[in-house]
This record gives structure tokens, C-alpha cells and sequence, in this order.
């Protein structure tokens, strides 16, 4: 069979297991938030209202039904595309992960791009000296951002140059006193979109701290992926060889060695972003960034279980969506690679 | 580097703060400003800016009509009450203010309102008895009846704009007759302008913009920055507020408290071992060293509190429950065959994601430790308060550290609600609000006593809660603890924020001071 034939092979079977995962994955959210102690009315109201107000409000909200009815009306509404209203303002979810999202995956993004940039060239700068003083300095650099507690690091960044210095806003995601942008909710794009420099500023001014904490914080990762795969790519034997038809270091490096060494990174690249895409909690909380991570730990506690079972499903489809992606991606790159 | 150049000239190109236009910060995110959903002490703050009540309470406690030109006229048997509404108001959206726009949006928050057993309790029918007068029936005598309309989940709404949502609410928009119109809302910023057509004192300054921070630290580093103009004390932590007040009393920053509105307290389950002897649980009310804890856990901030009822509200004074009294406690206790190689353990518990309750615990355990240690032991124990509040009625505490706020300025919202009990046999509860509060307690006559009281108001009324506090206080099936008043801190280039009878700051009295 053509490697094409197995390709499509492997990806009709890896989406055909897709709504099986889902289902699992809707039915254990479902479970697991009304096996909990406390349901919305104790967390909207906690002791405040009487008993007879609070049933009330209970079967307004359809929490009094029969837990099976429960689940049949969540999965027949997830099989129309359909996932529910919140129960504290009964906005639809769908309106709400619409709103979160965007402001995770744009984090997220730009989060990815520092570290890649910064990571790839941490992991690259002691290639030329091994064991020296740089590559020393690389591999600190790889430890120490990926054992820092994320929570500690934002919280110094913004100590230093939000409060400190001044230079940047403390958190949020757009100026107070402007007008978001209207569009995809990628503010940084949608403004430039509409042209508005004020708006696009306001945006990247309120982007820098937080996607700054968490590029650095993954850089760590990239740099020390790169540096050990590169390093087994130079002591391999068609660099040797290489080498031994006379080519320069430089030309072995960078047309040898180094794309080979790059198609691990690209899977943890990929690793990166399906769990970006649930959104980095820590960072979003530190920078009261508005984010589906926020979101949901939000919801959570409000025993919201519209907008935590939506969250969860949507998110899980994308991380699977993201994942098979990459591992296409790996596939056409890497010709070693079989299904 | 390249980053660093980013960095600084983002810095540089930083936009001005609006000079014009106030910041203010809160913790807490509004996901509706329909006061049909506000819940939220945060929800409640903005309402107050752009809604209007028929009645408010002032700073000094005293409440004052707003969309109402009286306080409401009783009938001879208390059960209907006739309020003259305020001529020449206007909505937002320029509609005029009526009494069939009060009856639209009272009966809309009884439909839809997630507070709605504010009214269902109180009122059992709502009706325009003239253009500008409204009728109300209620379903007792209730003398805090204009105490009760001033919360601000009943300020009215436009009819007109309000119309395709009369069954379901409307989340990103406003249109009442505030001082403030809500321009712009986010859950996480909203705009405030001041309204022209406000019929009252207009605002002095241009403008609010109010942000959500998430987190305390960030709330924090807002204000010392200069990020913001205002900081409300809503999810701060102590150690944050002390600082901030320290740095007030070096003039730089401005600091205001206003009426506490919020108590602490203990439930203790009175209807089985170990504390169904009220000999043991006055002996418990006794070895609370409240200032002490006030010290620990608040840095003097929540100040003790022995009374259910906060000051400035009558039957907040005197107090009612003993003061810190070891000796007399391990009297009780001896009394009870403890102390002379005999402990007394009593399970306490505390919502875990709720830092004060916690450190009064510990505090408290080992306050205990050093007084009494040989008669009484605490085993502290940490529950979720979704969990707790669920537990409550079930008895499944028996003793448990909670917090209770007034919906609105009234003592009998601080009585009621704890005490209250439909079904009594003797000193047991067995069915009522004091069996959902987890204490199980009641006293024969008190429910008839707190009913009676309800119609009461200016000394009578305080009269009658000083004698139910004593009764309870006798049972000691609830030990108040502390009060906790809201805080404000502001800009040194501010005037002192003005708090008003709710706890609330009144935003359009916000101004700079001048130079």
C-alpha cells in the first residue's frame, strides 16, 4: 500500500475514534461535577436565601430533575451542536467560550512564538563550544525556567515592572478607558484589522507581561529539546559522514543536523499548543487575563455545569484536532515515520 | 534585547490616564447587570451607580427617599403600604419614570430575579394606584419596609427597553434612572457616564471606569502603581489592607471605612452531643477571645462583635453576648465533669477557601490551648463552602465558623434569617431557617416574639431585639464573632470616598480634590 493509502488510513481511524473519546470524555465531566458536594444554588446563593426560595430557584434551573433526564438532555443538545445556557446569567455557553477563548489561544500563540525564538536560540548557542561556558548557561537556562513556579514568576514580573517601574499594566487584556476591538476577538488582529493604532497598542501593551511569564517559562522546554537532539544529530553518522566529504561545519549544522534535530521539537511544538489551548490557568489568574482557563476554574466554583462541560468538550476537540495535525505534520516531514 | 527595546518603547508610548475619568477596581467579574442576576456585593456596587431605588440609606444610617417622595404610608393593619413616587424622572433611553414602570420591574425581579424571595417573603401583590403612587400588599406588618426598597436588585428598569425581556434577563445592558449611565459592559470592565438627565445632584467627575482584577496581588500593585483610582476592599487579603491603611496614615493614599454590613459567626449544632447542653455552649461562647482574634486574623480590621446585629443597626447595642471570660468558661466547664483529667473535644470547622476562616481556627485552637488547655480541645477540620452550605441542614457540623451579610439595611435581616423556625419542640428546631443555619435551636415564643418584632421600628424595635438577643445569646447556639466593614482606599489626589448605609461607595461623589 502507497504511504499515502496508510496515511489516510491512520487518519480515518484516529477520527473515527474521535467521538467515542468525546462521549467518554462529556459523560465523566457530567459525572464528576454532580458527584460534588454543592450544586450552583449553594454557590450562587451560599446560606443566604430560605429553603423554599432556593427549590425554587432549583427547578427554575432544571436541577431538580432526574440525574438520567439530566444527561439525556445534555447529550441530545450536544448532538445538535447545542451546549446549553450558564445558570447564573444564562448567556449560552457557546457565547462564552466565543468571548474566552480567543484571549487563551492568543496568549497562547504569542506565548509560543517567544518561546520558540528564545528557546531555539538558547538551545542552539552552546552547539559550538559543548561542555563550555555557554552551553553551561544553556542548560541552567533549560532547568531553571521549567522548574520556576509559574504563579511565582508572573507575580514577580509584574512586582518588577508593572508596580516598580510603571512600564506596563498590571493585568487585564485591553485599556479601560478604549473600546475593545470587535471582530474574531484576537484583539492584536483585529485591530490592526480595523487600522486603530491606539486599540492595537492598548492590546499589545496588556499581551507583553503575561506572554513574555509564559514564553519564558515553555522557552526552557524548547531549549533543551533542541540541544539534546541536536547533539545526537552531530554524533550520527551521516553528519560524520558528511563532514568526511569536506563540507564546513556551519553547512553540516545547519543542512544536516539541524532539521533532523527540529522534528522532535516540532512534536513537542505541537505537545505545547494542544495545551495551550486550554489555556495557561496560573498566568491567566496572576494577569486577570480573561481566558477559557480562567473561565473555567470560574465556572467550577460556581458549580456552573453548562459552561464547565461545554469548556471541557470544546477544548478536548480541539486538543485532538490540534494533536492528529501534528502528527500529519511530523509524518510528511519525517519519511522514516510509518502508519 | 530586541525584547527589552519592545518593552521600553511601549512603555513610553503609554496612553494617559483619563484625567478626567476614574478607575476603579474590584475583584469580582459581573457576568449580568440585570439585577435580576446581581448577587454580588460587586454586582450591587455598580447598580447602586446606575440604578435608582425608592428608598437609600445613608452614610449615617438614616434612609432617605430617592425614587420615592415619602417613606411609605401604612395602612391601620400594617398590610398595605401606599408610596408617592417622584414626578419628572427619566429613564436612560428618555422614557419617563411611573408607577407602572416600578410595577413592571418589581414584578419582572419577582419572576426572574435570583434574590426574588426578597419580595416574595414580604409582599404579595404589586399595583399603580395612581400615575406616581404605588401599592403594596404585604403579606405581614413589616416596619423595615423602606429599608427593604432600597436594595438595589429594586431599582427599577425601562419598560420600554426592557420589553423583549421580560421572561429572561439582559446581561451587557442597563437603562435605569441612576446618576451614572452604563455605556459600555464587559465582565470584566464597565463604563460609566454621568447621565444629563439625572433628576438629582449631578456627579463630580466625568466618569467611571470599572475594571476586575483577579487576584488580590494584582488588585494591590493597581493602586500602588497608580493603575487605578480606587480600590475597593472586596478580596483583599489582611496583610494587603493593613499595609494599604498604613500607607494612608503616612498621606499616601486615602483611606474610608464604611458601616460594617458584614458579621462573622459560629453555628453550633444544639440538638445533639457534644454540645446539646447549653451549660457547654455558653462555656464555648465564653473562651472566645475575640479581640485577640480580631488582632490575629484581621490585624485589628474586623473588630469584635457581640451582638448579631452591626452598628450602626438598633439591637446592635449593648451587647448582648458575654464578653471573654475564661474563668467563668472553665466553671461551666467543671460543672460539666471536664477539666480535672477530663477534655472536652469539639470538632470546629471552616471553609477551606476562605483564608480568615482558617487562621480563626488555628487562632482559636491555640487561644484554647494556652487558657483552657486542660478542658476543652478544638479539632479543626477544612470543607469547601459549596460542600458546607449543603451540609448545613443536614447537622453534619457540629460546630462550624460561617459569615452573614444583610441584603439590606435592617436588624432583622441579621435576626430572622439565623433564628426563624416554622416547627419548634421545645428548645429544638425542627424545621426553619435556624434548622438550615445548622444550629437546630430554637425557644418557646421566640418565633412568635421575632414576628412581633418585625412591625416594630425606632426603639420599640430595639427594645425587642435587645430581649431576643438575650435569649439567644442564653442558648448560645450562635456566637457572633466580628463585623467586617467595607474599605475604600484612593489616589492621595482624591477627595475621601463617601460610603453610604450599604456599604457601598458612592461613586458620583467621587472627585479630585482641588490644588
Amino acid at each position: 500500500m502507497s504511504r499515502r493509502r496508510h496515511l489516510l488510513r491512520y487518519l480515518a481511524g484516529r477520527l473515527a475514534l474521535v467521538p467515542l473519546m468525546l462521549w467518554l470524555i462529556a459523560s465523566l465531566v457530567f459525572l464528576l461535577l454532580r458527584v460534588a458536594p454543592g450544586d450552583p444554588i449553594d454557590a450562587l446563593l451560599g446560606t443566604r436565601a430560605p429553603r423554599e426560595a432556593r427549590e425554587a430557584l432549583r427547578h427554575q434551573l432544571g436541577l431538580d430533575q432526574q440525574l438520567l433526564s439530566q444527561y439525556g438532555h445534555y447529550l441530545s443538545d450536544l448532538l445538535h451542536g447545542q451546549l446549553g445556557q450558564s445558570l447564573s446569567n444564562q448567556e449560552p455557553v457557546r457565547a462564552v467560550i466565543g468571548r474566552s477563548l480567543p484571549a487563551s489561544l492568543e496568549l497562547g500563540l504569542v506565548a509560543l512564538l517567544i518561546a520558540a525564538v528564545l528557546g531555539l536560540a538558547v538551545g542552539f548557542s552552546g552547539i559550538a563550544r559543548p561542555e563550555g561556558k555557554v552551553d553551561l548557561a544553556a542548560r541552567l537556562f533549560g532547568i531553571g525556567t521549567y522548574a520556576l513556579p509559574p504563579f511565582w514568576a508572573a507575580m514577580v514580573v509584574q512586582l518588577v515592572f508593572a508596580v516598580w517601574l510603571g512600564w506596563l499594566p498590571v493585568g487585564g487584556r485591553f485599556p479601560a478607558t478604549l473600546q475593545p476591538p470587535a471582530g474574531s476577538g484576537f484583539y492584536l488582529l483585529d485591530s490592526l484589522l480595523a487600522g486603530d493604532a491606539a486599540q492595537f497598542q492598548g492590546a499589545l501593551r496588556h499581551l507583553v507581561l503575561p506572554a513574555s511569564t509564559l514564553g519564558l517559562l515553555l522557552s526552557g522546554v524548547f531549549a533543551n529539546a533542541l540541544r539534546l537532539n541536536l547533539r545526537r544529530a552531530l554524533d550520527s553518522d551521516y553528519v560524520e559522514a558528511a563532514r568526511s566529504r569536506g563540507l564546513s561545519e556551519r553547512r553540516v549544522v545547519l543542512r544536516h543536523a539541524l532539521p533532523n534535530a527540529l522534528l522532535p521539537v516540532l512534536t513537542i511544538t505541537g505537545i505545547t499548543v494542544a495545551s495551550l489551548i486550554g489555556g495557561a490557568l496560573l498566568i491567566e489568574v496572576t494577569y486577570s487575563w480573561p481566558g477559557i482557563a480562567f473561565k473555567l476554574q470560574e465556572a467550577i466554583g460556581q458549580r456552573d455545569y453548562p459552561v464547565v462541560q461545554g469548556i471541557v468538550v470544546v477544548v478536548a476537540a480541539l486538543v485532538v484536532a490540534v494533536s492528529v495535525v501534528v502528527d500529519l505534520m511530523v509524518a510528511l516531514l519525517d519519511p522514516r515515520v510509518s502508519f | 534585547m530586541p525584547w527589552a527595546l519592545v518593552t521600553l518603547l511601549l512603555a513610553a508610548c503609554q496612553p494617559p490616564h483619563q484625567p478626567d475619568q476614574l478607575v476603579v477596581a474590584s475583584r469580582s467579574s459581573l457576568d449580568s447587570v440585570d439585577p435580576v442576576d446581581v448577587t454580588s456585593f460587586a454586582g450591587g456596587q455598580l447598580l447602586s451607580a446606575i440604578g435608582d431605588p425608592l428608598y437609600a440609606s445613608d452614610a449615617a444610617g438614616q434612609l432617605q427617599p430617592r425614587l420615592a417622595t415619602a417613606l411609605p404610608q401604612l395602612s391601620a393593619d400594617g398590610r398595605r403600604a401606599r408610596i408617592p413616587l417622584r414626578q419628572g424622572v427619566r429613564f436612560h433611553d428618555g422614557t419617563p419614570f411611573n408607577a407602572a414602570a416600578m410595577v413592571f420591574s418589581l414584578e419582572r425581579f419577582r419572576a426572574l430575579g435570583k434574590l426574588s424571595y426578597l419580595l416574595d417573603e414580604r409582599i404579595s401583590a404589586i399595583r399603580a394606584s395612581g400615575p406616581y403612587e404605588l401599592e403594596l400588599r404585604l403579606t405581614r406588618p413589616y416596619g423595615a419596609l423602606a429599608a427593604l426598597l432600597s436594595s438595589s436588585n429594586l431599582t427599577p428598569v425601562s419598560p420600554a427597553a426592557y420589553r423583549q425581556h421580560r421572561r429572561r434577563s439582559l446581561r451587557d445592558r442597563f437603562v435605569g434612572t441612576g446618576p451614572y449611565q452604563l455605556v459600555r459592559s464587559t465582565p470584566q470592565q464597565q463604563t460609566l457616564r454621568p447621565f444629563s438627565g439625572y433628576w438629582g445632584p449631578a456627579a463630580r467627575n466625568r466618569g467611571v471606569q470599572v475594571v476586575t482584577l483577579s487576584n488580590s496581588t494584582a488588585l494591590y500593585g493597581a493602586l500602588i502603581s497608580g493603575e487605578v483610582d480606587l480600590l475597593l476592599s472586596q478580596g483583599l487579603e489582611s496583610d494587603q489592607q493593613r499595609e494599604l491603611a498604613r500607607r494612608s496614615g503616612r498621606g499616601l493614599l486615602v483611606q474610608t471605612v464604611g458601616p460594617a454590613v458584614e458579621i462573622g459567626y459560629l453555628t453550633l449544632l444544639s440538638d445533639r452531643p457534644p454540645l446539646d447542653h447549653p451549660q457547654l455552649r455558653r462555656a464555648v461562647a465564653l473562651s472566645l477571645d475575640r479581640r485577640l482574634i480580631s488582632e490575629r486574623v484581621s490585624y485589628g480590621m474586623r473588630s469584635p462583635l457581640r451582638s448579631l446585629v452591626p452598628p450602626p443597626l438598633p439591637g446592635s447595642h449593648p451587647p448582648s453576648w458575654p464578653a471573654y471570660g475564661p474563668q467563668q468558661a472553665r466553671s461551666l466547664l467543671r460543672g460539666a465533669g471536664y477539666c480535672n483529667g477530663r477534655r472536652l473535644s469539639l470538632p470546629l470547622t471552616f471553609r477551606s477557601n476562605v483564608p480568615a476562616d482558617r487562621l480563626f481556627a488555628l487562632t482559636w485552637q491555640a487561644q484554647l490551648q494556652r487558657d483552657l488547655g486542660d478542658c476543652l480541645q478544638l479539632e479543626i477540620t477544612g470543607v469547601e463552602s459549596t460542600t458546607a452550605y449543603r451540609q448545613l441542614d443536614k447537622g453534619a457540623f457540629p460546630m462550624i465558623v460561617l459569615d452573614w451579610a444583610g441584603d439590606y439595611p435592617a436588624a432583622d435581616v441579621y435576626v430572622t434569617p439565623l433564628l426563624a423556625c416554622s416547627r419548634a419542640s421545645g428548645f429544638r428546631c425542627l424545621e426553619g431557617s435556624s434548622a438550615a443555619f445548622g444550629s437546630f435551636w430554637s425557644a418557646p415564643g421566640l418565633q412568635r416574639q421575632l414576628q412581633a418584632s418585625e412591625a416594630l421600628q425606632g426603639p420599640a424595635l430595639a427594645r425587642r431585639l435587645d430581649a431576643i438577643q438575650r435569649r439567644v445569646a442564653d442558648g448560645a447556639a450562635y456566637i457572633p464573632l466580628w463585623q467586617t466593614a467595607p474599605r475604600a482606599w484612593a489616589q492621595p489626589a482624591l477627595a475621601p470616598p463617601v460610603f453610604d448605609g450599604s456599604g457601598r461607595v458612592v461613586l458620583q461623589q467621587l472627585h479630585r480634590r482641588r490644588t
